[in-house]
């Protein structure tokens, strides 16, 4: 007895340094090259040399000030990514509420082709659209980009707000029907403002995916018009220099403030999900 | 009380605005493909006859190549992702104290936030010649500057987009398993790795599997990775496809790759999440 709760004993601890060394790797993982990049953007070097650097400057942040190439890149993605945002989340959280009400047949196939840019290559999306303008006769780069964006923003915000759908009751609909709310007005002022974690979820979700995208935004810019990591991309393929690091750092800030202000708003808790059994 | 004139009026705006922006491309895609390619000119020649001839090339083994990387190197990382990702989101549903838990699950959102570009660079520069990491291939036996090693820089690159997706998943599929049924084992007597196996991954297994698949399929769509530390060793179909717009301007060829891309994309997603599916409601779960 007192032999086999030694081995127990052994065995456990061994799966214990596993399971607590895996989680160490997954953070060291996603921290470490954070800091790497946090660190050269500081660097005074004027090339990419051994790290830890020696001396420390704001040379990139003022390389980086002073490119325009970056500020309109910045601009344009902005631009684009609001008005995709904003279409995506009306005509989305429009169609996830009607896709749960509705049993005509084809629901599903609907549903699965409304979703489907989520599975297909981003690429693919952006090629496809490049050529389906170019036969519409549209060439502005600013019209491309949007119908691009909408068409991969979409997705995430119905997805999210079909998800957070799930969680409400059809009653308190019914309920407000029956006490002789009009059905516009029961949608409006119960199922719209229960739904607006996910809705708001959705919309960061797909303003983030928009905002970052390149696969659908490389086929789409012009000469005039490009977003900011197509900017960034082409730099990088120009000189690797360390004003992408001192980008960076403005970028992770910039996820930081996201993060804090979507947990003030909507809590990550709600946003993620407690489950069935969560804490 | 269902209104179907209602459910109708709220389905319209999403019909309105996808239908054209998710066929117009399909069509165009389906069309261009099959126009013959004339060097020189951008797209294809409107004149001739159309024709399966930018099918037919795909099947050459110079093509083949890009697909097998493709599907290998993203189930590499798929793997990977899954088997750091579940010990942390068991961490956090189980474990975590309150406040340790919000800093987890913000920065698994936040790193899924932040700009891929900006990931994959602070990756190069982490585990590239100069990094700090550089030597880290070599644990493997792999020399970085080989293509083995670009194949690594590939796989830890998409590992960065998967991890914090493969996790998140994972939460909701932990959260939904009762605890009781782990410590009813444990003080039954079973040793915490056998409670960990048998209890905890067996009845995860189809939100594992689940999760797996939507990290396999952001892996092979992906283009900015091995565009970046690829080095040419380790180039996706993504990538071929760029190549035939960017480079060389064969529309046709392109379009072409497109369509078989998003043909195995959307079967292997849909077919994999059924399989997944019809098993576990056959097992009677």
């Amino acid at each position: 007895m007192n032999g086999l709760s030694l081995t127990k004993r052994l065995a456990d601890a061994v799966f214990e340094t596993a399971y607590l060394s895996l989680i160490t790797l997954f953070i060291a993982f996603s921290v470490i090259p954070v800091i790497v990049a946090v660190v050269l953007s500081f660097d005074a070097r004027g090339f990419i040399g051994p790290f830890p650097p020696t001396q420390f400057s704001l040379r990139w942040y003022e390389s980086f000030m002073a490119d325009s190439y970056y500020h309109d890149g910045l601009v344009t993605g902005l631009i684009v990514a609001t008005v995709a945002t904003l279409v995506s989340t009306v005509a989305g959280t429009f169609a996830a509420i009607g896709l749960s009400r509705a049993d005509f047949r084809g629901r599903g196939a609907l549903q699965a082709a409304l979703l489907s840019p989520l599975v297909v290559p981003n690429v693919v999306l952006g090629f496809g659209m490049l050529i389906f303008a170019s036969r519409l006769g549209i060439i502005d780069g600013m019209t491309r980009l949007i119908m691009g964006h909408i068409l991969i923003t979409f997705p995430y915000v119905m997805r999210t707000t079909a998800a957070s759908l799930v969680g409400i009751k059809a009653s308190y609909y019914e309920a407000a029907l029956s006490l002789g709310a009009k059905p516009w007005k029961a949608l409006a002022q119960v199922t719209l403002p229960l739904a607006r974690t996910g809705i708001l979820a959705g919309a960061v979700f797909g303003f983030v995916t928009s905002f970052d995208d390149v696969g659908v935004s490389l086929f789409l810019t012009d000469a005039f018009t490009f977003t900011l990591p197509v900017a960034i991309l082409a730099q990088m393929r120009a000189n690797l220099d360390l004003t992408i690091a001192a980008l960076s750092v403005i970028f992770i800030v910039a996820t930081v403030l996201l993060i804090v202000l979507l947990d003030r708003l909507a809590g990550l808790d709600a946003v993620v999900g407690r489950g069935v059994y969560g804490r | 009380m269902r209104r179907p004139g209602l459910t109708a009026a709220l389905l319209w705006p999403a019909l309105i605005i996808m239908a054209p922006l998710l066929l117009g491309p399909l069509l165009a895609l389906g069309h261009e493909s099959l126009k013959p390619f004339v060097g020189g000119r951008i797209g294809g020649n409107d004149a001739e006859a159309l024709t399966f001839d930018n099918y037919a090339a795909i099947a050459a083994p110079e093509y083949v190549r890009y697909f097998l990387d493709t599907f290998r190197v993203g189930l590499i990382s798929s793997a990977f992702a899954l088997v750091l990702g579940f010990p942390m989101a068991h961490f956090i549903v189980r474990r975590a104290a309150p406040a340790t838990r919000r800093l987890l699950i913000g920065g698994l959102v936040g790193t899924l936030f932040l700009s891929l570009i900006v990931r994959v660079y602070a990756i190069a520069m982490t585990f590239g010649p100069h990094g700090p990491l550089s030597g880290f291939s070599r644990l493997f036996g792999i020399a970085s500057s080989s293509p083995d090693g670009a194949e690594l820089m590939v796989v830890l690159g998409l590992m960065n987009t998967t991890l914090p997706l493969v996790a998140l998943t994972l939460l909701g599929t932990l959260q939904n398993i009762n605890p009781r049924l782990e410590e009813a084992a444990m003080s039954l007597g079973a040793p915490r790795w056998k409670t960990f196996f048998q209890v905890t991954v067996a009845m995860s297994l189809p939100g594992i599997l689940s999760a797996g698949i939507i990290a396999y399929a952001f892996c092979i769509s992906n283009l900015v990775v091995p565009m970046l530390v690829g080095r040419g060793f380790i180039l996706f179909v993504s990538n071929l496809i760029y190549f035939r717009f960017s480079e060389v301007a064969n529309f046709p060829s392109g379009a072409a790759l497109s369509i078989v891309m998003m043909v195995v994309s959307v079967a292997l997603f849909y077919g994999l999440l059924h399989l997944v599916r019809s098993q576990w409601q056959e097992a009677g779960k």
